[in-house]
Parts: C-alpha cells; sequence; structure tokens
C-alpha cells in the first residue's frame, strides 16, 4: 500500500459516520432487534458458537469474566418485589453494533480495526496486536480478547465432529480481538453471486446465523439502502435515523407511539442496529 | 565548494533518474525468489502438452475445459478422472506410454488421482477465481491463458505446474491498485476492491 494511494482514496479507507455528502453507495448492512418477540431463548449464541467457530472456554474460565459470545443475551430482572421463580425478567440480545462513529477504529494502534464501504465495523486478525484498546473503548462490551489459544485440550471434537466446523471463518490465535461479524463470510457469497448476475443483493437473500435461528423471527437483517428491505422499512416506520443521535421515540414525549431506538446513541457512535422496545409484560 | 555543490547536485539527480527508471522497467514476470516448491504428482501431467502452443507441439485446450469451475465458483477445480478418461480412452497413439498407463489404473480402481496442492493460500485469504476470471477473460475479453497466467505464470510451458508468483499480499495489492478498464472497449477504469474483509476472512 503506498502512501499516494493512502492520500489519494482517504475518503475510501477512512469512513465515518454517514453524511449528506458521502452516503452509503451500494450496501449499508444494518439489523432490527424486535425485543417484544425476544423470548431470550439463546439460540441466537449458540447459533453464532456454530457459524463463526467460537472457542467454549468452561466453567472455570468464564466465572472469571472470559467468554467469547458474539452475541449474548442479557438479562434484566424485574425489581417489583417478587422472588426468584415469580420474578420476571426482560432480554436484550446484545451484538458488535457496527458503529457508524466506531469508537473501537479510532483508537486501535495499527489500524486492525477499519470501517468497509459496506458499513461494516472489520476486524482483521492478522494486524492485529492484542492492545486491547479497541475493548476498553467500546461502550457495548461486544469485543471479545483471545487470552488463550483454542482448543486448549487435543480431540476437542472426536470425528466425525470437527466436520461442523466452519472453513469460511478463520480460527483466532491466541492475543488477537475478535467481535461480530455480520456473518461477513455470508455477505461475500451473497454479493459474489448477485454480481455474477448483476443486480444488487436482495432482500432476504443473505441471513445471518442468529437471525436464521431466531424462533420468533425477532432479528432483521438486511441492506439499508435497499428501499424494499425489510429492515429498512422497519427504521422508517419507527423514525429512526442512521445519522442522528436521537430518535423520535425520545425526541418528544407525543411521539410514544414509536418503539425503535439504539443503544447509546447520545455516544454519537451511530449504531447500525435498532432495537425495539418491549412493550409486553415481562416473561416469567 | 561549488565543485562540491555541483557534484551533490549530480549525484541526487542521478540516483534520482536511477531509480525513476527502476521503478519503470518492465518487471520480469518471474524471479527466482517466488518460485514455489517443486511439487511431486502422482502422474506427472503435462501442461505443455495439453495447453501449450501448437507450433511447441501443443494441443492448445483452453485452461478452463479441464479447470471448469474457475468462472463459476470461488474455486478454479481439478478435474475429474472421467474427464481424462473422456479423451484419453479414444486416443490410441499415446494409450501404452508410461503416464497413460497409471491414468487408467487409477480408473480401473476406481479411484481419484490424489493430486497435489500447488497454489495453496493461507486459510484466512478469501480469494474468488470467479470474479477475476468474470472480470477479465469475460468483460475484458483477454485470452484465457494471459489472464490466468496474472496469478499462475506461463503454465503453457511447463509440465507440473508449480507456483511462479509470490501470491503475497503485497503482490495481491499491488494489481489491485492498477487502474483496469471495466470492459474490452470502455475507457473507463477501476481498481481491484482495497477492503481487508474482502480478501481476509
Amino acid at each position: 500500500m503506498s502512501i499516494t494511494n493512502l492520500l489519494e482514496n482517504w475518503s475510501d479507507f477512512r469512513q465515518q459516520h454517514p453524511s449528506d455528502d458521502r452516503p452509503h453507495r451500494e450496501y449499508k448492512w444494518a439489523m432490527s432487534i424486535d425485543l417484544d418477540a425476544c423470548t431470550g431463548c439463546n439460540a441466537c449464541s449458540v447459533a453464532c458458537y456454530a457459524e463463526n467457530n467460537l472457542p467454549v472456554v468452561g466453567k472455570e474460565k468464564f466465572a472469571h469474566g472470559h467468554s467469547h459470545h458474539w452475541i449474548r443475551i442479557e438479562r434484566y430482572w424485574d425489581n417489583d418485589g417478587r422472588e426468584f421463580a415469580d420474578q420476571g425478567a426482560q432480554f436484550l440480545p446484545m451484538l458488535c453494533q457496527h458503529c457508524e462513529s466506531a469508537p473501537c477504529e479510532t483508537v486501535c494502534p495499527v489500524g486492525a480495526t477499519n470501517h468497509t464501504a459496506d458499513g461494516l465495523n472489520s476486524q482483521v486478525y492478522n494486524r492485529c496486536v492484542g492492545s486491547r484498546y479497541c475493548n476498553a473503548n467500546c461502550p457495548y462490551k461486544a469485543r471479545y480478547f483471545n487470552w488463550y489459544d483454542y482448543p486448549t485440550t487435543d480431540n476437542v471434537w472426536p470425528e466425525p465432529m470437527e466436520q461442523q466446523l466452519n472453513p469460511d471463518v478463520t480460527v483466532r490465535g491466541k492475543g488477537v480481538m475478535e467481535k461480530c461479524t455480520f456473518c461477513v463470510q455470508r455477505l461475500t457469497v451473497a454479493k459474489s453471486n448477485a454480481r455474477s448476475e448483476g443486480r444488487s443483493v436482495l432482500d432476504g437473500e443473505v441471513l445471518t446465523a442468529c437471525q436464521q435461528v431466531c424462533p420468533t423471527g425477532a432479528i432483521s437483517f438486511g441492506n439499508l439502502v435497499d428501499p424494499l428491505a425489510k429492515v429498512g422499512k422497519q427504521w422508517m416506520t419507527q423514525q429512526v435515523e442512521l445519522n442522528k443521535d436521537k430518535q423520535a421515540k425520545n425526541a418528544a414525549e407525543e411521539a410514544a407511539k414509536v418503539r425503535g431506538y439504539r443503544i447509546l446513541e447520545e455516544l454519537r457512535t451511530y449504531p447500525s442496529v435498532m432495537y425495539l422496545e418491549q412493550l409486553r409484560e415481562s416473561a416469567i | 565548494m561549488y565543485c562540491f555543490l555541483r557534484l551533490s547536485v549530480l549525484l541526487v539527480g542521478l540516483i534520482f533518474s536511477a531509480s525513476s527508471y527502476a521503478a519503470n522497467a518492465v518487471q520480469p514476470l518471474t524471479t527466482a525468489d517466488d518460485l514455489g516448491p517443486k511439487v511431486e504428482q502422482p502422474i506427472e501431467f503435462p501442461h505443455d502438452r495439453h495447453a501449450g502452443d501448437a507450433a511447441k507441439g501443443g494441443m492448445q485446450i483452453n485452461c478452463m475445459y479441464c479447470h471448469t469451475y474457475a468462472r463459476r465458483s470461488i474455486v478454479a477445480g481439478i478435474p475429474p478422472l472421467q474427464k481424462c478418461i473422456g479423451c484419453h480412452q479414444s486416443i490410441e497413439s499415446v494409450r501404452e506410454t508410461p503416464r497413460i498407463k497409471k491414468l487408467f489404473e487409477y480408473w480401473e480402481a476406481k479411484k481419484a488421482v490424489p493430486w497435489k496442492k500447488v497454489h495453496d493460500l493461507p486459510d484466512f485469504v478469501r480469494f474468488n477465481h470467479e470474479r477475476h476470471i468474470q472480470r477479465f477473460v469475460f468483460a475484458q475479453n483477454k485470452p484465457v491463458q494471459e489472464a490466468c497466467g496474472y496469478c499462475h505464470g506461463d503454465v503453457k510451458t511447463m509440465t507440473v505446474a508449480r507456483r511462479q508468483k509470490p501470491l503475497s499480499m503485497g503482490w495481491c495489492v499491488s494489481c489491485h491498485q492498477k487502474d483496469h478498464p471495466v470492459d474490452a472497449t470502455s475507457t473507463k477504469t477501476t481498481h481491484g476492491p482495497n477492503d481487508c474483509w474482502q480478501c481476509h476472512k
């Protein structure tokens, strides 16, 4: 990579939060998660383990706060005085929000995490030196560090179970950061197929692993640039806009009809994941 | 004093012109450092006999006749044994040569030929043959052997294929940075993608 190329195409290398003069051209991958539909069943998390070769760290290391779930279900207990068996809880699937103005990107000393032209927050394992600065700066705590090489013991997957590992996803070594990629290996295949047929990726043509297994269909994923995409329609009906740091739901009292919001928007990270507020009572 | 100044100016100019000349000079297609290891194949497949020029005794078979997936898949594909036999069962003149005898031994034993991989990229790299072949062969109308040769070298002069190019990231990027016309007639050019996730998985 020569310096001249870097300087001439600086805007391509350094995609920042969206503005009117530099919109996303072909793709802007985004997600919406309906918390009213989410039952906290953890199927998304399990699917992510299977799709992305995530290591299982074991009970002991998990107790020390070490884990690799790229999508995790956060559980919030109701504080209405009821005890455990009757106590209600709310669930929130938390994954990398693929922020348009990502705090992790600006602090990486080696440029291992960048913004792609498709609006993804990329993590390049080969370039990562393991400073863990990005993790410290991520307000969503959606980045996971490899403290060990996995698997730590031999024969973790007795034959033929090793066949379930995904050859399209790198196994990350010790000392690198990893996080949700919006299943970029699937996006690449879908984009290539679409390109061979001279079109853009159609809505529903590519599913993320978590979306694919969600039994209640709480997760939608698609291209925000595509006017026919379900995810774009959801963002529009909820009046959530990518380049605003305060949405209709929180802007005025009377606009309480809409449910869409993004987490920690006031930090101006401009996330690509919209959540739909839960209206029903907590699950028990 | 002026003498020294003149000398230094001259030297700087010389170095500058020499370096710019070196940058413009045609780079050799392959250097000794880029050559991959010799790979022992179960059958010494003569690429030169199949794909070579007619003047040199070659059959000028299109690369994609055997590596048929290159235009429509991520991998170029090693042809199945049926493909070899499909032609060779009716080529009586070479039937009794040692390599063809070995080929028919595999065929009669109903076993695939255990070909060895020559161009092996690291596991973290995603390389798509289809995208490159569609661009260079079908959009730009480049000759197939030239387009394949960008990465595989001049295979039609080799017997057993051997890696000719470094296949390193810097080498890939050096081509992705160049201006490539979008099709055979257009003057519009584009670059290859320079997004990390396009190739790194």
